[in-house]
């Protein structure tokens, strides 16, 4: 008798606690999905930020890693009286998206009054209505130092919502001492280069180079050619030409002399090379891919105002050469070469990887607009070349 | 009153723990149940019974279920052929060692799993010493070891070693040398003793050795990604992409969820056949 009794004790705390278990589940589940769905996305006409008259308080900015010097914040702390939250937590696109689109469905920002990214991800994130237009008066510098090459980009042709923090060239790395021969995307596809090369998982990327090597304009590229090269990609792979797809991970493989080229990034390419004068970044001759990160205000965003005192403060000649010197991209300001000729800066000015001049570029394209269902498509085709 | 106390006592026992689980394990698992039935792009995802989602993960990824289940479970084998004459010694032969190699079985845990992994990507580099010496046993089929398979397999049964000589350690030092002694009495050779003694006894510390290297083993991405090439990626690898490459949460959710029932069907099975007395010890029984 006693030990049914407790048996029944112990089966009815079990069940009791099962029941509560799940009941507190699908109540917090019933709250959380209220907040989730479509409000405050999908909308064609943005907002335009609403600005005071004069910048004041704090200001929170979520940026890539290393993509600043040491000085700038509290430079811009002192001359504006704001003080900055600078947070280093966009480590991919995507990985970032993830992390911030149950919030920015909800109209908030996590508190982030500007985040950095790239261009493609700036049109997904427009596309879902979570960014805010600008408001120019307050971007004089703007206006006046963006490099003519960056005002009128596909995904944002006016500069209406995004304002580029720094710009780069995908093309290229190669070991010249163990492949002098290769100068196009066509080259990596090349037998002699078996299990040599890596390719970068990064779609937007990866993709419209290849397309240049297979003569298609990616800009104008429809679905069904990006899944043609998609496949090309795909039977590289399975006859083992490509041996992996890297984020810029491709640098330990370039180093070891494991693949002799791969498709990257140009500001990694000044890093290696000044540890290995062997790694050099190559303009394919198709012509680079150009990608902007961007400046862009979320919907939600605490302080605009300060948000945009910060973009026209990064964007004075004098100010961007402190960071342009620190983080080796192409810097998207006028101006600051100048800047580097008078503190006798001749190395940067020479890198044609910093500075690049227009012949050299000639041939580059920005990345392809998109759309959000378009890109899911190529994606997951792409994926699951990656992920074979 | 203390008979109300009583009563209320498991109650109150049990509900830091149940507190945690609801909020870390029964919320996000309901979450994500509904999130694999829901259809559209990120954004715009709508609840409508997407059933679709599972049959769409079974039959896409198959290749990578697969071949994740054939890694873990060679990962797991190898592991175990390493860990249990590692810890047989050192539970009866290492003597005043017994401690030095105890903690060297722990020491790598000092540095980050993933920091482990990357330096086995030197170490396999096409151009390594240790490579040279697989080509030349012909161990290198294809002319390098990184970016193979094998690779990806030894990364596993690396990382998931110390889990397999732990339990297994535990078990063995927990039995009673008199009994050994005793077989050896009886006439028993060192091998009988050895399969009618001390395996048997050492059976709950190879059931929770085997289990705790194969289903982390089984859902591990990190190993496939920096080890692997494109054709050893592993369903952990299609999960991760598929979240925060492709933004396709319920694709995710949904394979997530095939993996968990795979694992734990294959789980019970094993209980089943291994005898649970044997993954709980002695106290089962």
């Amino acid at each position: 008798m006693r030990s049914s009794e407790k048996g029944t004790g112990r089966a009815s705390l079990l069940a009791a606690t099962a029941v509560a278990a799940i009941a507190v589940a699908l109540g917090l589940v019933a709250c959380g999905s209220s907040g989730g769905g479509i409000e405050g996305g999908g909308s064609d006409e943005a907002e335009t930020v609403k600005l005071e008259k004069k910048a004041s308080g704090s200001l929170t900015i979520s940026n890539w890693p290393l993509y600043i010097d040491e000085k700038t914040v509290p430079d811009f702390e002192k001359a504006t009286g704001i003080s900055v939250n600078y947070i280093e937590d966009v480590n991919e696109n995507d990985g970032f998206f993830a992390k911030m689109q149950p919030l920015l469905a909800k109209g908030e920002s996590g508190g982030r009054s500007i985040f950095v990214v790239t261009d493609w991800m700036a049109a997904k994130m427009r596309e879902l209505g979570y960014l805010q237009n600008l408001d120019k008066s307050a971007l004089p510098n703007v206006e006046k130092n963006l490099l003519e090459s960056l005002r009128h980009p596909t995904f944002d042709q006016e500069r209406e919502f995004s304002v580029p923090w720094q710009t780069g060239m995908g093309g290229l790395i190669v070991r010249t001492d163990l492949a002098p021969e290769i100068k196009s995307i066509c080259d990596l596809f090349d037998s002699k280069y078996k299990g040599k090369v890596d390719f970068l998982s990064e779609v937007i990327e990866t993709v419209p180079l290849v397309m240049a090597c297979e003569g298609i304009n990616p800009d104008e590229a429809s679905e069904d050619q990006w899944m043609k090269t998609i496949n090309r990609i795909k039977e590289a792979t399975e006859e083992g030409q490509i041996r992996r797809f890297t984020g810029n991970d491709y640098a330990r493989d370039l180093t070891s002399g494991d693949v002799v080229a791969v498709i990257g990034w140009s500001g990694d390419a000044v890093q290696l090379q000044a540890d290995n004068p062997n790694i050099k970044f190559r303009m394919p001759t198709e012509g680079c891919s150009l990608w902007s990160d961007n400046m862009v205000i979320p919907v939600g965003a605490p302080n605009p105002t300060a948000a945009e005192a910060w973009m026209n403060y990064v964007y004075d000649p004098k100010n961007q050469a402190q960071i342009a010197e620190y983080v080796n991209y192409i810097t998207p300001v006028e101006g600051v070469k100048e800047v580097f000729e008078k503190e006798g800066q001749d190395e940067l000015v020479k890198n044609p990887l910093i500075f690049p001049t227009e012949e050299f570029t000639k041939k580059c394209f920005t990345q392809p607009k998109i759309s959000a269902e378009e890109l899911q498509n190529v994606t997951r085709a792409f994926n699951s070349v990656v992920n074979g | 009153m203390t008979a109300v106390r009583r009563r209320l006592s498991p109650y109150l026992l049990l509900g830091p723990g149940t507190i945690w689980l609801v909020f870390f394990f029964v919320v996000p698992l309901v979450y994500m149940v509904k999130l694999s039935l829901e259809s559209g792009l990120v954004g715009n995802l709508e609840f409508n019974w997407h059933w679709k989602n599972y049959s769409d993960a079974l039959s896409l990824y198959d290749t990578q279920f697969v071949r994740s289940l054939i890694y873990a479970g060679l990962a797991t084998l190898f592991a175990l052929v390493i860990a249990y004459p590692l810890a047989y010694t050192i539970a009866f032969k290492a003597g005043r060692w017994r401690n030095v190699l105890l903690f060297a079985v722990i020491a790598p845990f000092f540095t980050t799993y993933l920091i482990r992994t990357i330096a086995w990507e030197t170490i396999l580099s096409d151009q390594s010493p240790v490579t040279d010496v697989l080509k030349a046993m012909g161990l290198a089929p294809s002319g390098h070891v990184l970016a193979t398979g094998g690779a990806v397999i030894a990364g596993l049964t690396y990382n998931f070693l110390p889990f397999m000589i732990l339990p297994i350690y535990a078990s063995l030092e927990r039995i009673d040398e008199r009994l050994i002694e005793a077989a050896k009495d009886l006439y028993s050779s060192a091998t009988q003793s050895f399969l009618r003694v001390t395996l048997p006894l050492s059976a709950p510390g190879v059931v929770a050795g085997t289990l705790l290297t194969f289903i982390p083993a089984a859902g591990d991405y990190i190993n496939a990604q920096f080890l692997g090439s494109a054709d050893n990626q592993m369903i952990g690898n299609v999960i991760q992409a598929l979240y925060l490459k492709q933004s396709d949460y319920p694709a995710a959710a949904a394979l997530s969820f095939v993996l968990m029932a795979a694992i734990m069907v294959m789980v019970l099975l094993y209980i089943r056949f291994a005898g649970s007395e044997a993954l709980m010890g002695e106290e089962a029984r």
